[in-house]
């Protein structure tokens, strides 16, 4: 009688559980549709924000900070792209495009991106946005110089040209000023995407090994092949010029003064990094200390270029207490300080009142330092799971021992 | 010719033989029904009631084979989705998600059930040992049970990799640094295991012939000869109360008929955990990450949450001591058991008698102390390194830690037995609750509390991972 109305129960609760698979699967059949679409949605939003990265760090340079375009590269955020099929953008992508300066990008075809990544730089172009590109290229430290090119300083120049084979120079700094200061930077000191052509060790390569690279470019790197572009007399120009650099006054060829862009996260990035690292000196506002000038003001603010405070911050000022922080601070991050520095120049006073005090003994001297003790960081929910852990083995082990007692007198 | 009778058409004749006309009442044609029938080949045609109990065996092996079915069915779908090849795998599993009727469905339902007969099988396994089960004439299979256990979790880690996701990659590279430690052939083996000095294509395609088919084959005859086992050793242990096995007086057994009693059980359990793994997977979804990404490792990397275990003690032994001298033991300690176990009695008690009973309290308890404890110690006070500068790494940081944790497990194993004269199963019960908690704690740490630098976090407080 037990046994039959025990089976009667396992009877119901296997039919309930039948009942259940059914219904669960009619209705997962009928959210599935929504379900894709979400999918795809969230699949398509994750590939835009990598490739947002991607192309910051690799196309930005030479389609600009929000796919315009630059000089002669073709923009990106036209809806005649964004309406190519995915094919045949992915083909240019990899495998760049013959006699321009779009080198092949497939690790396929000796580029560096993988498969994923250009299709990720695919579907930015189909349906990214540009304005949130903008912004992820400037918070990246990664913008453009635009224009990319520079005016060699005329001073200088006519001193290049009283040096032996001056003319030469001369022609040669000028197709440098026009077409690879961009990548090889101000002086050929380099940048990030391309390396210095004014050192020793690229000094030392045959003419030959230089002439070619120029021509032909550089597998596997942006280095475009200039044999199409540049006349043969300018490239062995070039070459000259790059093999004679150590005789070319520094500052011949200066980065263009562009402002750096900023986005509201990059300057308030740079806020936070400010009051980190330069407040101590510079003063909270800028306003300057006893330990270091005053930035915010007039004078400083419009005469300084960004580019300059830029150099200044990475490079440091030798013979002053002013470090060098480029090796401790990204670009980025220096970029974003210039960039909260430079919103100052509106509002900065004529003459600057610098910060006062701060000296004597410690112990007289006012600090906002919290003196928080171990026991303040306890919270209750610590508390709880500690006594929860003792309660528990406490409870276990005196149980035991209890019946352990017991069972030893049974037997 | 008998013309009342007409003659059955072919689609009568055809259900005829598939279904009987009448299915039988009697134990007697049950029983015939049974011996007749193929699929019924695998059990007995009268079991002893007793080991029908719920509460007795759980239905854990059962569901393990389950959870196997599952994992065979499912996992052949998403074959047919996948190529084992290093981007590309990543982009099918997103295909799969994004354009495939079910796909993501498929794959949470192989991905939890994975997890899940990780956990069954150990319970099964637990069962078995406090019951006393693995005793003879049962220690064959408890060694098959051993094998498929350890090869459930090759199963688990091949098939951890093959989504090519960050998580996978990560986990991997950890997990297969654990390998690297076995003496003079570590590095050989943790080579040839990758195909190549890290985790890559090769590893992908490695993994994938290992999880699709060389272990899923050797699992399936190895539960072949499991489930023959069972029957060959006389069907379950049976069932005995403290009282039955205190008096020595044998249990009153009825035996029922298979056909309804236990395949009726069978189905409803099955039924019900198909139930529940089906909504448990429409509800959580299995993780995927980034695609796989040599260049940026996540902090912390951490392997499969089931090796995070081996992995916290990584942190507190000499690697040679933490990932294989005590590992090793342990599973030669499991294999020895049902030879080390000479007391025939209490076969079928849970816990084996009262004072077994006791004694696992006891160590759970003591255990659920002491371990955590032990990693604040080492955590914050010892730094046997430090204190002997010039020992060997392995002496100062393997084999001290590793007699200063033993050392109170053998005096408490002394005290269990003079005072309270314990039998050798119950001290193995004893120190095997010890060991088992103080793994199950080490695991839990691992996976909740270590932050970036495997330094420990409060799980509120947890930092969010960096690179």
């Amino acid at each position: 009688m037990k046994e039959n109305r025990s089976s009667r129960i396992e009877i119901l609760i296997g039919t309930i559980a039948t009942g259940l698979i059914v219904l669960v699967l009619g209705l997962y059949i009928l959210l599935e549709p929504g379900r894709i679409q979400t999918a795809q949605a969230g699949t398509l939003a994750v590939q835009l924000d990598d490739s947002m990265n991607l192309y910051a760090e690799n196309c930005a340079v030479c389609h600009g900070l929000r796919g315009e375009g630059i000089g002669s590269t073709p923009p990106l955020n036209n809806p005649a792209l964004r309406s190519m099929s995915s094919i045949d953008l992915a083909k240019t992508i990899s495998r760049g495009r013959l006699n321009t300066a779009m080198p092949a990008w497939g690790q396929g075809d000796g580029g560096p991106l993988s498969d994923y990544q250009v299709t990720e730089l695919v579907a930015l172009i189909q349906s990214g946005n540009w304005i949130t590109t903008k912004d992820r290229v400037v918070n990246l430290g990664l913008s453009p110089l635009v224009p990319f090119t520079t005016e060699p300083d005329p001073a200088l120049l006519d001193k290049v040209g009283a040096l032996p084979d001056g003319a030469v120079l001369q022609t040669a700094i000028k197709v440098f000023s026009a077409q690879c200061v961009s990548c090889h930077g101000a002086d050929g000191l380099g940048t990030k995407i391309a390396p210095a052509v004014n050192a020793v060790l690229v000094r030392e390569k045959t003419a030959d090994d230089l002439t070619l690279t120029i021509k032909l470019g550089r597998a596997g790197t942006l280095m475009a092949a200039w044999s199409n572009v540049l006349k043969p007399e300018e490239i062995s120009a070039l070459v000259t010029l790059i093999r004679r650099w150590d005789e070319i006054p520094v500052g011949t060829i200066p980065a263009p003064n562009v402002p750096l862009p900023t986005t509201p996260e990059s300057i308030a990035q740079g806020s936070s990094l400010f009051s980190a690292n330069c407040s101590r000196c510079h003063g909270p506002e800028g306003q300057g200390s006893q330990r270091a000038p005053a930035i915010n003001v007039k004078s400083v603010l419009t005469t300084t270029s960004d580019q300059a405070l830029q150099q200044i911050i990475t490079n440091g000022v030798p013979g002053t207490a002013m470090p060098v922080w480029g090796t401790r601070m990204s670009d980025a991050d220096i970029q974003a300080i210039v960039g909260f520095i430079r919103q100052w120049e509106t509002t900065a006073p004529e003459v600057a009142t610098p910060v006062r005090g701060g000296g004597g003994p410690a112990w007289k001297q006012t600090t906002t330092q919290s003196t928080t003790q171990w026991w303040q960081s306890l919270d209750w929910r610590i508390l709880v799971g500690i006594t929860a852990l003792l309660a528990i083995s406490f409870t276990l082990i005196s149980t035991g021992y209890t019946l352990l007692k017991k069972s030893g007198r049974v037997l | 010719m008998n013309d009342d009778i007409p003659e059955p058409s072919i689609l009568d004749r055809m259900r005829n033989r598939l279904t009987p006309d009448e299915l039988p009442t009697d134990d007697r044609g049950r029983m015939r029904m049974v011996v007749d029938s193929l699929v019924l080949h695998l059990h007995p045609t009268k079991i002893p009631d007793r080991t029908l109990r719920w509460t007795y065996t759980w239905g854990l092996g059962g569901l393990a084979a389950v959870l196997m079915t599952i994992l065979a069915f499912t996992g052949v779908i998403l074959l047919n989705n996948y190529t084992p090849s290093a981007p590309q795998a990543y982009l099918d599993i997103l295909k799969l998600n994004d354009n495939v009727w079910f796909g993501e469905l498929i794959r949470n339902l192989h991905h939890w059930s994975a997890n899940l007969l990780i956990i069954i099988a150990v319970l099964h396994l637990i069962r078995v040992f406090v019951t006393g089960a693995y005793r003879p004439p049962r220690e064959l299979n408890w060694l098959l049970g051993v094998a498929m256990l350890l090869l459930v979790l090759g199963a688990n880690f091949t098939g951890y990799l093959l989504p090519w996701d960050q998580l996978a990659y990560w986990a991997i590279t950890v997990g297969t640094g654990i390998i690297s430690y076995i003496p003079l052939i570590g590095n050989w083996l943790t080579r040839l295991i990758l195909g190549g000095p890290e985790v890559s294509g090769n590893t992908l395609l490695n993994f994938y012939s290992m999880h699709i088919a060389i272990i899923p084959l050797i699992i399936f005859g190895l539960m072949s000869y499991h489930f023959w086992r069972v029957r060959k050793d006389g069907g379950l242990s049976i069932p005995k109360s403290l009282e039955e096995s205190e008096t020595g007086v044998e249990p009153k057994m009825e035996r029922l008929t298979t056909i309804p009693n236990l395949v009726q059980k069978e189905l409803l359990y099955t039924l019900v955990w198909i139930a529940v793994i089906l909504v448990f997977a429409m509800l959580v979804q299995a993780p995927l990450e980034g695609i796989a990404n040599p260049d940026i490792s996540p902090n912390p990397a951490k392997a499969p949450w089931y090796f995070m275990g081996l992995q916290e003690m990584l942190l507190h032994f000499h690697p040679l001591v933490g990932a294989i001298i005590l590992p090793g033991l342990a599973i030669t300690g499991i294999i020895l058991l049902p030879f080390l176990d000479i007391n025939p009695k209490n076969v079928g008690v849970y816990f084996r008698s009262r004072r077994g009973r006791a004694l696992v309290l006891l160590a759970a308890g003591l255990s659920l102390i002491a371990t955590p404890a032990w990693v604040l110690m080492d955590e914050y006070l010892l730094n046997w390194n430090g204190w002997l500068p010039t020992w060997p790494s392995l002496i100062s940081n393997g084999l001290i830690p590793l007699a200063v944790i033993s050392l109170p497990l053998i005096l408490l194993d002394d005290w269990v037995r003079k005072s309270f004269h314990a039998d050798t199963e119950e001290r193995v019960l004893f120190i095997a609750s010890f060991l088992f908690t103080a793994f199950v704690v080490l695991t839990i740490i691992g996976i909740f509390f270590r932050g970036p630098g495997m330094a420990l976090y409060l799980p509120w407080n947890m930092p969010a991972s960096s690179h």
